[in-house]
């Protein structure tokens, strides 16, 4: 890169305010949005502007003057100028209205102008983007959602089984409307699935944490456990203990390719809120509880 | 793809005040309704060129919007050029 001196055209004495008034004038000849078309001004602006860059910030300037930094990498990173998009069909801001009087009679100017017209007369309508707010189990059962939209109408969302926070439905032509013979835009449903009090999701597995009695961990038996599509009879086996994970195939959450997830139960072995005599009685006189040691693996 | 306001404020690095105002002046016209209006990656670009203007260049407000359409009719006629170009290539293109 160039001295970033002579870009601006300054003495290395210059005053900020002289630098300043220098990238002024060279920002107004070379903004690549007041000259569009040309690409040796865009070239130029950057010089312009990183050379500005480096001799505005008074830091940067006693470095470069000292010869610690070079002119190089103080490049500025930059948005996509407005006349990158100027010239697209359906633009709002663009004016035909300062050449209408070239446009005389039937000759192709004429035709073309008549072409822009009915293209613009014609523009399809803006896609129109939402955030869906979604129950657990609607997102995992699948359902029809009403949303209400800011005209005051209301849209039919329907929720495909198995939805994930993130996911975006496309309601084709749900959008803003086209002008003229426009086809209206489509709306976009970003989904936000809800927490649930009890069921955790993990890929196509619903993960639950069932609280069971010490009798049913001790002997076993049938538990009722809930799942998405309703309550189903478990087995707990005899003698299950706090942390044992039990599958019920196939009570997960429906798959892409067909099928479904499973449901993981976790154990949780609950004592009674209250204290009592005859459970601390057995307690007091039981020896092989009292032999085993749960916190050996703890010991270093 | 449309940009939400909030969104727009955001990317743009525009305050509330700033964009009403300069909505009222019809330097941006954004699409939706008032109560939700759509931004597209145009109106940033248009943005950061009002800011370019305002801050960079010391434009005042009446020359902005001086400028702005001056603009607009300067893309307007270069679309049209574009077209008539690309029209004259495919008639002549047939004879050779």
């Amino acid at each position: 890169m160039r001295d970033p001196y002579e870009i601006l055209g300054v003495e290395k004495s210059a005053s900020l305010e002289d630098i300043r008034k220098s990238y002024r004038k060279l920002a107004k000849k070379f903004h690549p949005d007041l000259n569009p078309g040309s690409k040796s001004a865009e070239e130029q602006f950057k010089e312009v502007s990183s050379a500005y860059d480096l001799l505005s910030d008074a830091d940067k300037r006693a470095r470069f003057d000292r010869g610690e930094i070079d002119a190089a990498g103080a490049e500025r990173p930059r948005q996509r100028f407005y006349k990158d998009f100027a010239e697209d069909s359906d633009h709002v801001y663009t004016d035909a209205s300062g050449y209408e009087d070239f446009a005389t009679g039937d000759d192709l100017f004429a035709e073309i102008l008549r072409r822009q017209a009915q293209a613009r007369a014609n523009a399809p309508g803006p896609d129109m983007h939402y955030r869906l707010p979604v129950d657990f189990l609607d997102a995992v059962n699948g359902g029809t959602i009403r949303l209400g939209v800011p005209d005051g109408g209301t849209l039919e969302v329907k929720i495909p089984a198995g939805i994930e926070t993130g996911q975006v439905l496309r309601l084709r032509g749900k959008g803003g409307p086209g002008r003229g013979t426009g086809k209206p835009g489509d709306a976009l449903v970003e989904v936000e699935v809800r927490p649930h009090r009890f069921f955790a999701r993990e890929g196509d597995d619903i993960h639950v944490e069932l609280p069971i009695t010490l009798s049913e961990a001790v002997l076993g038996g049938e538990v009722p456990v809930p799942t998405p599509t309703g309550p189903v009879m478990m087995r707990v086996p005899k003698n299950s203990n706090t942390g044992a994970t039990l599958r019920l195939r196939g009570k997960g959450v429906r798959r892409h390719g067909g099928g479904h997830g499973d449901e993981l139960v976790r154990l949780k072995v609950m004592l009674p809120p209250a204290p009592d005599p005859e459970l601390e009685k057995f307690a007091a006189g039981w020896q092989a509880g009292k032999s085993y040691d749960p916190r050996r693996e703890m010991q270093s | 793809m449309t940009i939400t306001r909030q969104e727009f404020l955001l990317r743009a690095s525009l305050d509330d005040g700033t964009l009403e105002a300069w909505v009222a002046e019809e330097w941006l016209i954004p699409g939706g309704s008032t109560a939700e209006p759509a931004f597209t990656d145009a109106d940033i670009a248009r943005a950061a060129l009002i800011r370019d203007l305002k801050h960079e260049l010391d434009v005042n407000d009446p020359g902005i919007g001086v400028i702005l359409s001056l603009l607009d009719q300067v893309h307007g006629l270069r679309r049209t050029l574009a077209d008539l170009l690309r029209d004259m290539r495919e008639r002549r293109e047939p004879n050779g």
